[in-house]
């Protein structure tokens, strides 16, 4: 049943072929582009990625608002961020992120808040950046615990010209230089989320750091201080993370920006070492950080107790003695945790098959988890990655796995169809599309509601959600006993 | 609503676009045809001759004020003017902020849905210098304006103006009904000006209605924010309005698909008619004083 | 360390074990976090009339809207149509959010394009993405229909769908007999509901009124049929299958307008239909020979019912019928308009009704409701409470316009039960907030965000609405007809006896009235 090597590699490309079939030709010879079979020894995926979605295809892709007000911004708990534009972003984006915090919503933090300029007609002719002024006033005075506000440009911002950098110069100097940021991330900027990514991250260098440059923080440095960036704290991710390097001896200063706060970045520059788990997301700002004020940055990889162990190994060479044993303590201490996991739950899962298609890090950060339940990746793909994501993948990646960039709605289909794997993991919008195919599915950007995922306690919740989906008995049902045959 | 003639008027900005279509629909009004001119222009000043007023209340700024455009009444933005001309002006934000073109989108939807077309012989659209954008084509679209009406004249960027929007009735031209219903040049008392613009017509597929000359009435007519037909309704002047005005009535369907040309052709154009000198390569983008020195 | 891989702690219980909580308040000094005397004066200070009162002076900052943008709308009237696929124009990261969206609500999957327009789009438009986007959607999903409403994006650079879609089919991208009705759904007027007529508007002239002009316009043949159109409706998978039994009862001859009753409602049995019911195309073209045209949703369909009504047919308008005296009014019109009578079968389930009203209303009388949801939803509601003696106290609206006040006022007055209630149109949550403070009700209904103001101000919630994201497949029971007005009444019932119970469980204090009968 199970094919050789070279079956795989031929099927896979059988399949790209005929996935491309259909298309019309110009469309045809674009999506190639971004479809392949890995091949071993390559140094990258062989695919290019970071190009517009073709139009009509069924993208799965957001928009740079999405990637800067849904991601790198909106977990920043005490700061009040303004959905600037028309009522629906900010709408579909409330609260559904899962970014966890600690805080009382509405008076010192604002997370799973939508707050909105609500824009109408006669915003759009006459301009909004009026309505903004009045705007930024109300939430002093309503919510004056706030520590910072960030104004988050819909489309119509960027379209009608309207000021908004003027506008924040001017409140903040009547509010004694408080934090208020206008991020340019409007949705038709780029071609996915990871622009809004990187126009966030660039708000944070121009009018956090670079603004607030003379704000001391409020503790005496250590040499154990560090940062964790790129976890957004999906289900508590950067908790059962911070647990872990606190218990091996470490400090952390800020968190970037799950469960994070304005002072959390500021803090920053005296981290000793920023820790970097999603790369795609917050790249830039790590090496700003590394530029301007000389610190460096690594990246890790929390998911799996062998990623997580070899992760704190690596985070633990950048320091002394202390450290590097604290991290075989820390090591040593969940592994039997670890092997009761392993114990009840490989045997359940072993051998399984699993495609993925996510964003950000999970495309290949994940893979280790799998691994360690005797599970295998046999194909994988990024919404919106670059070139770097796909160089970084090929150290996780199978020789023959399936490649597919920015994949369409009509592709991920057929290539499921075809490959027939024991488990897909994706997003919301494909959950139930192959559900109803019989395919057991985890949506790997909320974590299906569970999570954590990150660290030890959260690799227990992911082993015990892989299994719960693969072994529900509900994919037995599917069919009528009447038609079993069929 | 059968009969209804959608024209609008066109032109670069400031080469009389507005003085010229007020005066041509108050003949029109004065040969019994109900007119209703929407403005198209933020400037909001296509219709004060007609309304002997500085600036009407827009829909966008009464809009604004009331809320949205839905909170409005047709009598709020209708004013009636000479011989009963309906006027309302789309108006729009200062210059430099907010975006002028949604706003021409939202008030001729808003007309169209408040029935302000009843009873009307003519609409005319009186437009911004230039099909900028979206927005400002709106007048363009199917079933809106059906003939197009070019204001310029024998200046070099009138002829280039009338060329970019003869590009955009084409755009339009092909997927929907528009047309372009001719060129009316305004007198500049330019080297051999009528000539050009007869060339210019024709090159464009189209025809050349009228050549309207100069005429310092126009001038004292204005001051009064008066149309010269109304001001002085037996001047010369006055009848070239009237002629105008006839020639449109009777161009009914006889609009074309205009064929724009490239700024090459244009030159050429200006050249024929030793408007300008064959272009010596060597001289472009030298300064007078480079100039003197080679 | 508290996890265990025998019983797998999860993040609701994780967190509270003494590690975490105790890394929580080391973590707080680097928050710059406010300090708690403080933090607990501003906490109260969001209770007091003063804060209510400023609060209600805002003028431009909207906070936690109960409504969302027009091509949702757009959206959902599409997908009730025979194997048609929605196509917005515009930026593409506004689709992932539709499609999310339903999904998150119907847990079903919801197939959706997007034109991706990007930077150099927005200078030069988006023909090239209209031509593109409707030749890959029609090769790859092989639609029977598409259908294109517009993204603010498209709309402030002033797309002409019109033109761009004869372009695009004379370029070829889908035949020329293809139909692809189309509509201009600018986020920034209206809401959802507002895209939901504008779309169901548009479809109904594409068939009605030639096709862009590409045919001759349907002559109208009256008919005796009727047109049902349900509006924007969490619900529409239960309502719609009631309204369609209820009529197969009554033996009337109708066609659902925007049927999305099957499409969001597939079975899982190993195969994914992309396109699944709906209302046929030839039954939506012949629905213009109808003799009328019933909306359930009064303020979802201003347009399109003004378009019938032009169109010769007669209209009848709904606010949401619910309860028994909404739904005899309903059921009263079809039987007029239909010349059928109600069947002995439906008045028995109109007395059962009546009878589990009589049965429990001791529990619901007099008890204070406050409400918030699209306009003809809170219409229907308010009215259903009134009938069963509750007083909707706080009636609010954020796509309400003033005249949905003026209605809700006029039910208010209607009846003795409606003294001291208000109308708040175009308000929002964070309002509501205010209100539940400072002039406190026993009960909440509305979606899932009411969880917020259920937290906060400890008004248990009942969820009724749209989006329901946290309780699942109640969309797939009605709340219209009797048996819709029954689930509505079981469902306010159980809350009410659970918010009792759990407030009698105190062993030995206030145990004497934990009942075992109520």
């Amino acid at each position: 049943m199970d094919l050789t090597p070279d079956e795989v590699r031929a099927r896979n490309s059988e399949v790209i072929s005929e996935a491309l079939s259909v298309y019309p030709e110009k469309t045809a010879k674009k999506r190639a582009k971004h479809l392949n079979v890995y091949e071993g020894d390559k140094p990258d995926c062989g695919v290019k990625s970071n190009i517009k979605s073709v139009p009509g295809v069924m993208t799965i892709r957001g928009c740079a608002y999405a990637g800067s007000k849904g991601v790198v911004w909106g977990p920043i708990k005490d700061m009040i961020h303004i959905s600037h534009g028309p009522v629906g972003c900010g709408q579909y984006s409330w609260a559904a992120r899962r970014n966890y915090y600690i805080g009382v919503t509405g008076v010192d933090t604002f997370v799973t808040m939508q707050f909105t300029s609500d824009f109408q007609e006669k915003d759009i002719v006459f301009g909004g950046d009026k309505k903004l002024d009045k705007i930024l006033d109300e939430i002093q005075t309503l919510f004056p615990l706030n520590h910072g506000i960030t104004i988050q440009s819909e489309c119509p911002i960027g379209l009608i010209g309207d000021d908004i950098e003027a506008v924040a110069k001017k409140k903040s100097k009547e509010y004694d230089g408080k934090t208020i940021v206008p991020v340019r991330c409007e949705g038709f900027r780029g071609v996915s989320q990871s622009l809004g990514h990187h126009i966030a991250n660039d708000a944070v260098r121009d009018w956090v750091f670079e603004k607030g440059a003379d704000k001391v923080a409020p503790f005496e440095s250590t040499p154990y201080d560090v940062a964790i960036i790129g976890d957004y704290n999906i289900g508590g991710d950067a908790w059962s993370s911070r647990i872990l390097l606190e218990e091996m001896g470490l400090r952390v200063i800020a968190q970037w920006s799950g469960d994070g706060s304005l002072a959390e970045l500021e803090n920053t520059p005296k981290a000793k070492l920023n820790i970097l788990h999603c790369y795609r997301s917050m790249n830039y700002i790590s090496r700003y950080m590394e530029e301007k004020f000389g610190i460096p940055w690594v990246e890790y990889n929390f998911f799996g107790p062998s990623k997580v162990a070899e992760s704190l190994r690596t985070i633990a060479s950048h320091f002394d003695d202390r450290i590097k044993e604290g991290a075989e303590r820390v090591i040593a201490k969940y592994q039997p945790l670890m092997d009761a996991v392993i114990a009840k739950y490989k045997p359940r899962l072993e051998g399984k098959k699993v495609m993925l298609y996510v964003g950000g890090l999970r495309p290949r950060h994940v893979i280790g988890a799998y691994e360690d339940l005797g599970m295998e990746v046999i194909g994988t793909g990024y919404e919106f990655g670059h070139n770097d994501d796909y160089q970084r993948t090929t150290h996780y990646v199978k020789d023959g796995t399936l490649i597919y960039d920015d994949v369409t709605g009509y592709e991920f289909e057929k290539f499921v169809d075809r490959l027939q794997p024991d488990l897909v993991g994706s997003g919301i919008k494909e959950k139930y599309v192959f559900q109803k195919m019989g395919v057991p599915f985890r949506q790997m950007h909320s974590w299906d509601y569970s999570g954590p995922y990150h660290g030890y306690d959260g690799f227990a919740i992911f082993a015990r959600d892989m299994d719960m989906a693969i072994n529900n008995p509900v994919w037995g049902l599917t069919k009528a006993p009447w038609n079993a045959g069929r | 609503m059968t009969g209804l003639r959608q024209i609008a008027f066109y032109g670069k900005g400031g080469i009389g676009k507005s003085t010229t279509s007020q005066n041509t629909l108050a003949a029109l009004a004065e040969m019994g045809q109900k007119i209703l001119i929407v403005g198209c222009d933020p400037k909001a000043d296509s219709t004060r001759l007609i309304l002997h007023a500085k600036a009407q209340d827009t829909i966008l700024s009464l809009a604004a004020s009331a809320g949205s455009v839905e909170d409005l009444e047709l009598e709020d933005v209708m004013k009636i003017g000479y011989r009963d001309i309906r006027c309302v002006e789309s108006g729009g934000p200062e210059p430099g902020v907010g975006c002028a073109g949604r706003g021409v989108i939202t008030s001729i939807n808003f007309l169209e849905e408040e029935g302000a077309y009843e009873g009307a012989d003519y609409v005319s659209y009186d437009v911004l210098g230039d099909v900028v954008c979206g927005g400002f084509a709106m007048p363009i679209r199917e079933n809106k304006a059906q003939e197009i009406y070019i204001v310029m004249s024998g200046e070099m960027m009138a002829m280039y103006a009338a060329n970019n929007i003869s590009k955009g009735i084409l755009k339009y031209a092909n997927s929907g009904g528009v047309r372009l219903g001719g060129l009316v040049c305004n007198e500049r008392q330019t080297d051999k000006e009528y000539e050009l613009a007869e060339s210019l017509a024709k090159k464009l597929n189209s025809r050349l209605i009228h050549f309207v000359p100069r005429d310092n009435v126009v001038q004292h007519a204005e001051l009064r924010r008066m149309t010269v037909l109304e001001y002085a309704p037996d001047s010369k002047q006055a009848d070239e309005y009237r002629t105008l005005a006839a020639k449109i009535h009777e161009n009914v369907g006889k609009g074309t698909i205009p064929t724009p040309i490239t700024m090459d052709e244009l030159e050429d154009l200006l050249m024929e008619h030793g408007i300008m000198k064959a272009v010596d390569e060597s001289i472009v983008g030298k300064s007078a004083a480079e100039c003197a020195v080679a | 360390m508290s996890q265990n891989a025998e019983k797998v702690l999860d993040h609701f219980t994780l967190f509270r074990s003494p590690e975490y909580v105790n890394m929580f308040e080391n973590k707080k000094a680097f928050e710059n976090a406010v300090p708690v005397a403080e933090l607990q004066k501003a906490v109260d200070w969001t209770k007091t009339p003063e804060y209510r009162e400023l609060n209600f002076a805002r003028e431009a900052l909207v906070v936690n809207p109960a409504k969302a943008c027009q091509p949702l709308g757009a959206v959902f009237a599409a997908l009730g149509f025979e194997g048609t696929l929605p196509f917005v124009h515009g930026s593409q990261g506004c689709v992932a959010y539709y499609r999310s969206h339903f999904s998150r609500h119907f847990k079903e999957p919801t197939s959706c394009v997007s034109s991706s327009m990007t930077e150099d789009a927005a200078v030069f438009g988006g023909l090239n993405n209209m031509i593109d986007g409707l030749a890959n959607a029609y090769n790859l999903y092989k639609p029977k229909m598409i259908a294109v409403s517009t993204t603010c994006m498209a709309e402030v650079i002033g797309d002409d769908l019109n033109a761009f879609i004869k372009t695009a089919k004379e370029k070829g991208s889908v035949p020329q007999a293809f139909d692809v009705p189309f509509t201009h759904t600018p986020a920034f007027v209206g809401s959802h509901v507002t895209g939901y007529d504008n779309t169901m508007r548009s479809i109904l002239e594409h068939f009605w009124d030639g096709k862009a002009g590409t045919e001759a316009p349907l002559a109208r043949v009256p008919g005796g049929s009727i047109n049902f159109i349900g509006g924007f409706d969490g619900y529409s998978i239960g309502n719609m299958r009631e309204v369609k039994r209820l009529f197969g009862l009554m033996g009337i001859d109708y066609t659902i307008l925007g049927d999305n009753s099957d499409v969001w409602d597939t079975p899982t049995d190993g195969q994914f239909r992309m396109y699944d019911g709906g209302t046929t195309l030839a039954s939506t073209a012949a629905a213009v020979h109808a003799k009328a045209t019933i909306s359930m949703q009064e303020f979802c369909t201003p347009k399109t019912l003004a378009y019938i009504e032009k169109k010769g047919q007669e209209v009848v308008a709904f606010n949401h019928p619910m309860g028994v005296a909404g739904t005899d009014r309903f059921l009263m019109e079809v039987a007029r308009l239909s010349g059928h009578a109600i069947p002995e079968e439906i008045v028995r389930e109109r007395g059962r009704l009546v009878d589990a009203i009589a049965d429990s209303s001791a529990h619901i009388h007099g008890k204070r409701f406050a409400l918030y949801g699209d306009p003809d939803l809170t219409l229907g509601l308010a009215g259903f409470l009134l009938e069963l003696g509750a007083e909707p106290v706080h009636i609010l609206a954020s796509n309400g316009t003033p005249e949905w006040g003026e209605r809700v006022q006029a039910l208010l007055d209607s009846s003795p039960f409606g003294k001291g209630c208000h109308a708040y149109p175009g308000r929002d949550l964070w309002h509501m907030r205010s209100l539940l403070f400072t002039e406190p009700v026993d009960f909440l209904i509305g979606n899932t965000y009411g969880k917020f103001l259920e937290r906060d101000t400890h008004t248990p919630l009942i969820r009724i609405g749209f989006p329901i994201f946290d309780r699942h497949h109640h969309h797939r029971y009605p709340l219209w007809g009797y048996q819709g007005a029954m689930n509505t009444l079981v469902k306010i019932l159980d809350k009410i006896f659970d918010v009792t119970d759990a407030d009698t469980n105190i062993p030995g204090k206030t145990d004497y009235s934990f009942d075992i009968i109520r």
